[in-house]
C-alpha cells in the first residue's frame, strides 16, 4: 500500500459517488473511514513516493513522513468526525466532501510547490461549496474573491520562485536557496505568505471568516474553522520549516504583524458579543500563534497547538453553530443559561475552553507550558509577553462566556444531538486524560526535538 | 499518612467521589467534602509533626515534585484548616447552590491545588498549582449567581500568575535549575529588578493589595458564604505565601534609604501595603453589606501583611506571619457567622437586619470574638500580629507608615463594630422575630473552634510563635525573642497572658455588676412616638444606614478611582477590537483585496529599505 490512495481513492470516489445520489454518503463514510483506519493501523509505510516514474526534481513527489503523518491523523480524524454527524443530513455535499477530502490528503502529502497549489485550488472549491450550506450567498461570494486572489498570489510568487531556481520540488527548492541573494526572494515568499495567509486566517487577509463563519452552521463551522484550518496551518508549517529562507528583515516585519494579529485577534474577540464571532477573532489569534512559533522553529509545539485548537474549534463550531440555528442568534445574551439543561454538552465545552486557555489538568497547559519554555530558552521574552497578555485577554472573554452560558435564571429551548454532546464529553476527557498523563505528548515532543536540548 | 503526591492525588479523586455522590445525595456528597478536608488538614498537620517525609514516584508529570518546608507547611497548616472548619457549612448550603456536586468537586480541587503550591519546590508545578486553583477556585464564586465577579477574579488571577511565570522563567534562566528554594538568589543585576517586580505583582494580586485589589470585595461580597470564607481564610494566603517569597527571601533591590533603613523597593512595595490598608479601612467604612465590609477588611488587613514582610526585621516578618494566622482565622469566623446569620434569614444588608443577639447568641459572640482580633484588641491574636507590626516600624521610625498603620487599626474600630450594632444588637426587626433559630449545631462547631483559636492566639502567642520562629529561622532570620509566656520587644515586653487574665477579671467584675443590678426594661421599638406621630415603620428608625455619612463625604469622590482606570482600560481593549474590526474585518471583498495590497507593500518596504 502506498500513501498516494488517501489522494486517488477519495478522487475516484467523488467521480463514482456523481453515478449514484443514494450511495453516495456510504461511499463518503466508507471512504473517510478507509482513509483515517489505514493511518492508525499503520499499513502505508513513511516513504517519498516519486509520480509516475519520473526522478526527483522533475516528477511531482509526495512525502509521507511523520510530519505529514501526525497532520494527516490530525485532518483525517476530525474530517471524520464532522461526516459522522452529517453524512445522512448533507446528502448533496457527499460528493464534494470527497473532493475535500482528496484535496486536503494532496495538501499534506505533497512535496511539490506547483502541485500544492493545485491542492489548494481543489479544497478551496471544496471549501466554497461547503460554506454555501450556511445559505449565505455574498459571504460565499466574499470568500471566492478572497480565496482567488489569495491563490493567485500564490501562484504569483511560485512563478518568480521557478524563474529564479528552475524547480518546483520543495526539498530542491530549498537546496537550491542555499546561496540566493535573500533580498531577490523576499518578494516571491511574502507573495506565498500573504497567499497562504488568507486561507490559515492571518490578520488582514482573512476578512472572509467574519461571514462565512459568523454565520457557520454546525457543518460549515467545524469543516473550516477547524479542518480547513488545521490543514493550512500545517501547509504553513512545511513550508517555513522546510523551504523558505526568511532575511531578518522580512523576519522582523512579519514576525511585528503576526503579533499584531495575535494580539488584534484577541481585542475583537473580547469587543464581540456574539459567539461565532468571538470564536472566528480568537481563531485569527491562534493561527497567528501557531505561524509564529512555526516561524521561530518549534515545530513539535505548533504541531501540537494547531492539533488542540483544530480539535477544539470543530467541537465549538458544531455546538455553537447548532445552537445558533435553533435560536436563530448567536448572541451571548441570548445563549445565557445553555448549559443549565445540557450539563453534559456543557462539561464538554468547559473542558475545551479551559484546556484552550491552557490551565492545568488539560493537556493545554502542557503545550502552552513547553511553548513557553522554549521560548524562554531563545531569549524571545517579547513573544512570552505577547502570548501571555493575549491569554489574559482570551481567559477574560471565554470565562465571561463560561460564565454566562452556566449561570443564569433561564434557559433557551434548544436541543442538542446526543451526537454532538457525545463528541463534546469526549474530546473533553481526552483533553484531560493528557492533561493528567504527560507521557505521550512528552514522547512526542522528544520525537520532534530536532533542535533543541530536551523537556523541561 | 500518605507520601504528598498520594495526599493531592487522594483529595483529587476525593472531588470526583463528591460529585459522583453528590448526583445520588447532595448532603452526603458535602459530608464528603467535610471528610476530604478534614482528611487532608490531618495528613499536612502530621507532616509538620515530622511524618510522611517520604515521597512516592508515581508516574505524574515529571515537574511534580515537593519538598517539605517550615514556611510551606506554616501556610499550608493554616489553609488546610480553614478548608476543613468552612467545609462543615457546605451540606448547609446546598440548596443555594447552583450546581451542588460541581460545587463540592471544585472545593476539593482548590483544597489540592493550594496545598500543591505550599508544599512543590518546582517553579513550573508552583505555576501549575496557582493555576489549578484559579480555575477550580473561580467557578465556586459564581455559584450563588453573580456573573460578574469571576471575569474580574479571572482577569487579576491571571495577571498574577502569569507574572509569576515570567519571574520563574526569569529565575531559571539566571541559575538553570526549576528548584524554587535553591534558585531564588540566584538573580542579579536587571533581571533581579524584574523579577522582584514580578512577584511582588503576582504576591499583591493574590492577596487582593493595592492597585489589583479590585477583584477582592467583589468577589467576597458576591461569592456563596462558605466560598467568601475560603477566599479569606485561604486562598488569600497564596497570595501571602508569594510575597513572603519574594519580599523576605529575595535580596531586595534598589539603593538603600538611609533615613528609613529599606531600600527603595522595600518602601515602594510598604506603602503599597499602606496604601491597601488605608484604602481598604475608608471603604469598607462605607459599606451597607456586611460581607462586602468585611471584604475591605480583608483587603486592609492584606496590606498589614506585605507592609510586615517588606520592613523585613525580625518583628515585623513575626508580626507579617502571625497576623496571616491570626487573620486567617479571625476572618473565616467573622465570615462563617455572617454566613450563618445570611443562612437563617437570606440577607447581609445591614440595613435590612438587627437585633440578631436575641436569637443568635452564638454567631454574635463569635463575630464579636473575630472582629476583636480583626481590630487588633487584646486578648486576639491579631493583637498579638499587630504589636509585633508596631515593634518593627517604631523600632525603625518609619512614620508614614506607622500613621497609615496606625489609622487602619483605629479604622477597624469604626467599621467591625457597626456589623455588630446593626445586624447583631438594636431592635429586633418584626420579620425576623418568629422564624429565625441558632445555627444548627455542625455550624456552630466550626464557629466555636475558631473562636478558641482566636483566643488561644492572643492568650498564649508564644506556643505559636514558636512555629513562626521556626519559618524565621528557615528565611535565615533571628526569631523573636521570648521567654515562658513573655515576647520580649524591641520597645518593651509583652505579657499576652497577664494582659488576657486583667480582661478576664475586667469582664467577670462586669458580669457580677450585671447581674447583681436591677433587670432592664425592654422596651419595643414601636412603644414609642416621635414628634406627636406615631410610627408605624419600625424600619425608618434603624440607624445603621449613612452611619459615617459625614466622613465618607470627605473621600466619596475618589472611591471608584482605581476601578474607573480598570473598567477604562477594559474599554480601550474593546474599542481596538472594534477598530480593527470595523477597518480589517468587514463584509467587502474589495476591502480585503485592499488590505492584502497596502500589506505587501509594507512587508516588502522592510526588507527594500
Amino acid at each position: 500500500m502506498s500513501a498516494v490512495l488517501l489522494i486517488v481513492i477519495p478522487l475516484l470516489m467523488a467521480f463514482l459517488s456523481i453515478l449514484s445520489k443514494k450511495v453516495a454518503p456510504y461511499l463518503l463514510l466508507l471512504t473517510s473511514f478507509a482513509s483515517f483506519a489505514s493511518l492508525i493501523v499503520d499499513v502505508l509505510p513513511l516513504e517519498t513516493i516519486t509520480i509516475g516514474g519520473f526522478a526527483s526534481p522533475y516528477g511531482i513527489e509526495l512525502v509521507f513522513d511523520k510530519y505529514s503523518l501526525f497532520s494527516l491523523l490530525l485532518v483525517d480524524g476530525l474530517f471524520l468526525l464532522v461526516v459522522l454527524t452529517v453524512w445522512f443530513k448533507q446528502k448533496k455535499m457527499a460528493s464534494i466532501l470527497l473532493v475535500a477530502l482528496a484535496g486536503l490528503n494532496g495538501l499534506l502529502l505533497t512535496g511539490d510547490l506547483f502541485n500544492l497549489f493545485v491542492f489548494l485550488e481543489i479544497t478551496a472549491i471544496s471549501a466554497y461549496l461547503i460554506s454555501t450550506t450556511n445559505k449565505q450567498p455574498v459571504h460565499t461570494f466574499h470568500y471566492v474573491v478572497a480565496g482567488t486572489v489569495g491563490s493567485s498570489l500564490y501562484l504569483l510568487g511560485l512563478i518568480l520562485l521557478y524563474n529564479m531556481t528552475g524547480t518546483l520540488n520543495m526539498s530542491d527548492m530549498a537546496t537550491r536557496l542555499v546561496g540566493v541573494n535573500q533580498m531577490a526572494v523576499a518578494l516571491p515568499f511574502l507573495l506565498m505568505f500573504i497567499g497562504l495567509g488568507v486561507e490559515a486566517k492571518l490578520m488582514p487577509f482573512s476578512s472572509w471568516i467574519k461571514g462565512v463563519l459568523g454565520h457557520a452552521d454546525s457543518f460549515s463551522g467545524p469543516m473550516i474553522a477547524g479542518v480547513y484550518a488545521a490543514a493550512s496551518l500545517f501547509v504553513f508549517g512545511r513550508l517555513l520549516d522546510n523551504v523558505f529562507v526568511i532575511s531578518d528583515s522580512l523576519n522582523l516585519v512579519i514576525l511585528l504583524s503576526l503579533s499584531l494579529s495575535i494580539l488584534a485577534g484577541e481585542a475583537m474577540a473580547y469587543s464581540s458579543t456574539k459567539v461565532r464571532e468571538i470564536l472566528l477573532f480568537s481563531s485569527v489569534a491562534q493561527a497567528g500563534i501557531a505561524i509564529l512559533a512555526f516561524m521561530q522553529g518549534y515545530t513539535e509545539f505548533a504541531m501540537l497547538f494547531v492539533a488542540l485548537n483544530a480539535s477544539s474549534k470543530v467541537v465549538l463550531f458544531m455546538i455553537f453553530g447548532s445552537v445558533a440555528k435553533q435560536l436563530g442568534t448567536d448572541k451571548v445574551s441570548d445563549m445565557s443559561g445553555l448549559f443549565v439543561n445540557h450539563k453534559w454538552t456543557g462539561f464538554g465545552v468547559t473542558a475545551i475552553i479551559l484546556s484552550l486557555l491552557g490551565l492545568p489538568l488539560f493537556v493545554g497547559f502542557t503545550v502552552k507550558l513547553g511553548l513557553l519554555l522554549s521560548l524562554f530558552e531563545d531569549q524571545n521574552i517579547l513573544f512570552i509577553a505577547i502570548i501571555l497578555i493575549s491569554s489574559v485577554v482570551e481567559g477574560v472573554y471565554f470565562i465571561k462566556l463560561l460564565v454566562e452560558l452556566w449561570i443564569s435564571d433561564k434557559a433557551p429551548k434548544v436541543r442538542i444531538s446526543c451526537q454532538f454532546a457525545l463528541i463534546a464529553v469526549l474530546v473533553g476527557l481526552v483533553l484531560i486524560a493528557l492533561g493528567l498523563y504527560w507521557q505521550p505528548v512528552e514522547q512526542f515532543v522528544d520525537q520532534y526535538l530536532y533542535l533543541r536540548g530536551g523537556w523541561f | 499518612m500518605p507520601a504528598i503526591e498520594a495526599l493531592l492525588l487522594i483529595i483529587l479523586a476525593g472531588g470526583l467521589l463528591t460529585y459522583l455522590v453528590s448526583r445520588l445525595n447532595k448532603t452526603l456528597g458535602m459530608v464528603l467534602t467535610i471528610l476530604v478536608s478534614g482528611f487532608a488538614f490531618i495528613s499536612v498537620a502530621s507532616y509538620a509533626q515530622g511524618a510522611g517525609t517520604e515521597f512516592w514516584n508515581l508516574p505524574l508529570p515529571s515537574i511534580l515534585t515537593f519538598e517539605l518546608t517550615d514556611t510551606g507547611l506554616f501556610f499550608a497548616v493554616i489553609v488546610t484548616f480553614v478548608f476543613f472548619m468552612v467545609s462543615f457549612f457546605n451540606p448547609y448550603y446546598v440548596s443555594k447552590l447552583r450546581y451542588p456536586s460541581a460545587y463540592g468537586m471544585l472545593f476539593l480541587f482548590a483544597l489540592a491545588g493550594s496545598i500543591g503550591v505550599f508544599m512543590t519546590d518546582n517553579m513550573l508545578a508552583l505555576f501549575f498549582f496557582f493555576e489549578l486553583v484559579v480555575w477550580s477556585s473561580m467557578f465556586l464564586i459564581p455559584m450563588s449567581g453573580a456573573k460578574k465577579p469571576v471575569s474580574w477574579y479571572y482577569g487579576f488571577s491571571a495577571l498574577g500568575s502569569f507574572s509569576l511565570l515570567v519571574a520563574l522563567l526569569l529565575i531559571y534562566g539566571e541559575s538553570g535549575s526549576f528548584d524554587l528554594y535553591t534558585s531564588l538568589n540566584a538573580v542579579s543585576g536587571v533581571t533581579a529588578g524584574f523579577v522582584y517586580t514580578l512577584l511582588v505583582i503576582a504576591g499583591l494580586s493574590k492577596l487582593g493589595g493595592f492597585p489589583v485589589h479590585i477583584w477582592l470585595p467583589r468577589v467576597l461580597g458576591q461569592s456563596p458564604d462558605p466560598v467568601t470564607s475560603v477566599f479569606s481564610g485561604g486562598l488569600e494566603k497564596m497570595g501571602a505565601f508569594v510575597s513572603f517569597l519574594v519580599l523576605v527571601r529575595l535580596t531586595p533591590i534598589g539603593t538603600m534609604i538611609d533615613a528609613t533603613g529599606l531600600t527603595v523597593a522595600q518602601y515602594v512595595v510598604a506603602t503599597l501595603g499602606a496604601l491597601s490598608i488605608v484604602f481598604g479601612t475608608l471603604m469598607a467604612i462605607k459599606q451597607d453589606d456586611a460581607k462586602k465590609l468585611l471584604a475591605y477588611s480583608s483587603m486592609s488587613n492584606g496590606g498589614y501583611i506585605v507592609l510586615a514582610f517588606s520592613i523585613m526585621s525580625t518583628m515585623s516578618v513575626a508580626g507579617g506571619l502571625y497576623h496571616v494566622m491570626a487573620h486567617a482565622l479571625a476572618s473565616a469566623a467573622a465570615y462563617l457567622a455572617i454566613g450563618a446569620v445570611n443562612r437563617q434569614t437570606g440577607t447581609t444588608k445591614m440595613s435590612e437586619l438587627g437585633g440578631m443577639i436575641h436569637k443568635m447568641p452564638l454567631s454574635y459572640l463569635v463575630y464579636l470574638i473575630a472582629i476583636i482580633s480583626m481590630a487588633g484588641i487584646p486578648p486576639m491574636g491579631g493583637f498579638i500580629s499587630k504589636w509585633l507590626i508596631y515593634q518593627a516600624l517604631i523600632g525603625k521610625g518609619l512614620v508614614l507608615l506607622s500613621v497609615a498603620a496606625f489609622f487602619g487599626s483605629i479604622g477597624s474600630f469604626l467599621y467591625v463594630f457597626r456589623p455588630l450594632a446593626a445586624l447583631f444588637l438594636g431592635q429586633e426587626l418584626p420579620q425576623f422575630k418568629k422564624t429565625i433559630k441558632e445555627a444548627p449545631f455542625f455550624m456552630a462547631l466550626p464557629m466555636v473552634i475558631l473562636s478558641l483559636l482566636n483566643i488561644a492566639t492572643g492568650v498564649v502567642p508564644t506556643y505559636f510563635l514558636e512555629y513562626v520562629n521556626m519559618v524565621m529561622a528557615e528565611a535565615g532570620l533571628a526569631g523573636v525573642p521570648m521567654t515562658d509566656l513573655v515576647i520580649h520587644g524591641t520597645n518593651g515586653d509583652l505579657h499576652a497572658a497577664l494582659i488576657s487574665g486583667t480582661f478576664a477579671v475586667g469582664v467577670g467584675v462586669a458580669f457580677i455588676i450585671f447581674i447583681l443590678l436591677k433587670k432592664s426594661y425592654k422596651v419595643g421599638l414601636m412603644d414609642t412616638y416621635t414628634a406627636a406621630n406615631f410610627i408605624y415603620t419600625e424600619e425608618l428608625l434603624h440607624y445603621s444606614v449613612n452611619f459615617y455619612a459625614p466622613l465618607e463625604r470627605l473621600y466619596d469622590k475618589y472611591t471608584n478611582m482605581m476601578k474607573d482606570f480598570y473598567d477604562n482600560l477594559a474599554n480601550k481593549v474593546r474599542e481596538i477590537g472594534a477598530f480593527f474590526k470595523y477597518f480589517l474585518y468587514t463584509y467587502k471583498p474589495e476591502i480585503t483585496v485592499l488590505w492584502i495590497v497596502l500589506t505587501l507593500i509594507f512587508l516588502l518596504w522592510g526588507d527594500i529599505a
